[in-house]
């Protein structure tokens, strides 16, 4: 899902390095003194993720975990990702600094779209919406983030159903795997501390 | 007391979250299963033809993929797709750096790049020898003795040569599994190192927004 240097245009790298910034600037913003710690450690999880190798399905692909990221973060959820991202590019190689805006936005706006899709289902009452909903969350965060990678691979001259096709045939264990990991986090959570569900 | 009440919520959700992370860390990641997926792209010069090898940081083999083939100036030579076993070969197509391009789907991508002084000296050679040998006909004029020692120089030129194609193709015989391992070795998995010297820094930047905020507060 790390789209490596040297692939996408000057004008990709640019769209996707402003819209990175300003998301950034509101999650700063939103980002108060007793969320710091959450954003940490939510920061590490996606870090860690991406080292966690699904051997399942045709291709060579990883965990993401962008849809928990989201629904505990909200906009934080963009300078979480963004540290991640960075510490992965200059430590694993995986993506690049040049790339590291694109990359941002194409993990962490998922994460903020199911982060307002799912965020109110993840805290209801009735356990089974609130489960569903997480299997949504986790599911479709990764499955928007294949679409924007394609999309963003449009811009280079790639046919964005080729792409789209091949990358989410690829993601299609993860998918199901983040839903089941996102139900079994949100369960829990739900026991423990219910109140820091839904951002 | 209302920090201490904050240092409290603090502490809470901290061991909520490790605990969190400790049992998915424990449940999925074993050592063996600290891969990545970030491609590479390593290649050799064999003679006249350049062998490159395409994997995935796990060391699977990138199958059916794009390799572009550039000269220094930017211009491609030529492209192909690896094989089965994410091989691809291709005779040297002039003079130049090479720079190889490997693309796989989804945006990954990997470089590398075959220096002139890699390439073996025979192309070289060739290139230069079409100049020179005009020039050597005209001394004859000076006589037959010196003729006869041209003759003699370009008898054990001649031989020079052999010899040193000869040790060049017993060499990369030799050499060949070396290569092999090389090509292996450049298989850089991440390391446990890595990993936690991430997560520090991870820790260490909550800790300087954190001290930033409280003296903001």
């Amino acid at each position: 899902m790390h789209i490596s240097e040297g692939v996408l245009s000057a004008p990709v790298l640019i769209t996707g390095a402003a819209f990175t910034t300003a998301a950034i600037g509101i999650g700063l913003k939103k980002m108060d003194y007793d969320r710091i710690p959450r954003v940490a450690i939510l920061s590490s999880t996606f870090f860690v993720a991406s080292l966690i190798h699904v051997p399942i399905g045709p291709s060579n692909v990883h965990l993401i975990l962008n849809g928990i990221t989201g629904v505990l973060l909200g906009f934080s959820a963009f300078p979480a990702i963004l540290v991640a991202l960075f510490l992965q590019a200059i430590l694993f190689q995986f993506g690049g600094v040049t790339t590291l805006g694109v990359n941002t936005f194409n993990m962490a706006f998922p994460a903020l779209v199911c982060f307002y899709a799912f965020g109110y289902g993840v805290k209801h009452n009735n356990s089974m919406i609130a489960l569903g909903s997480a299997f949504g969350c986790g599911f479709f965060a990764v499955l928007l983030s294949g679409i924007m990678v394609a999309t963003s691979l449009v811009f280079v001259g790639k046919s964005f159903v080729q792409v789209a096709r091949l990358v989410v045939i690829a993601h299609l264990p993860v998918m199901i795997i983040e839903g089941l990991l996102t139900v079994f986090c949100v369960g829990f959570l739900r026991r423990v501390r219910p109140e820091i569900l839904g951002g | 007391m209302e920090r201490y009440n904050t240092f409290k919520r603090f502490q809470g959700v901290l061991l909520v979250w490790f605990k969190l992370i400790l049992i998915t860390l424990l449940i999925f990641v074993t050592p063996s299963k600290i891969l990545a997926h970030k491609i590479n792209i390593f290649a050799y010069v064999e003679g006249d033809t350049i062998f490159s090898e395409s994997y995935f940081n796990n060391g699977r083999r990138c199958i059916n993929s794009k390799i572009e083939v550039f000269d220094s100036a930017g211009n491609a030579l030529l492209e192909g797709r690896t094989d089965d076993a994410g091989e691809f070969s291709f005779k040297v197509p002039g003079k130049t750096d090479l720079r190889l391009v490997l693309t796989a789907g989804m945006g990954h991508r990997a470089e590398y790049i075959i220096h002139t002084s890699e390439l073996p000296g025979a192309i070289e050679e060739k290139v230069e020898e079409s100049v020179p040998q005009p020039a050597q006909r005209e001394i004859p004029v000076a006589g037959i003795m010196r003729e006869k020692k041209i003759n003699t120089a370009e008898v054990s030129q001649i031989n020079l040569e052999e010899i040193e194609s000869v040790i060049e193709e017993v060499l990369n015989r030799k050499l060949r599994p070396l290569m092999k391992l090389m090509t292996k070795s450049q298989e850089n998995r991440v390391s446990s190192t890595e990993v936690i010297g991430g997560l520090g820094y991870i820790i260490g930047i909550m800790g300087i927004i954190m001290y930033f905020r409280s003296r903001k507060r």
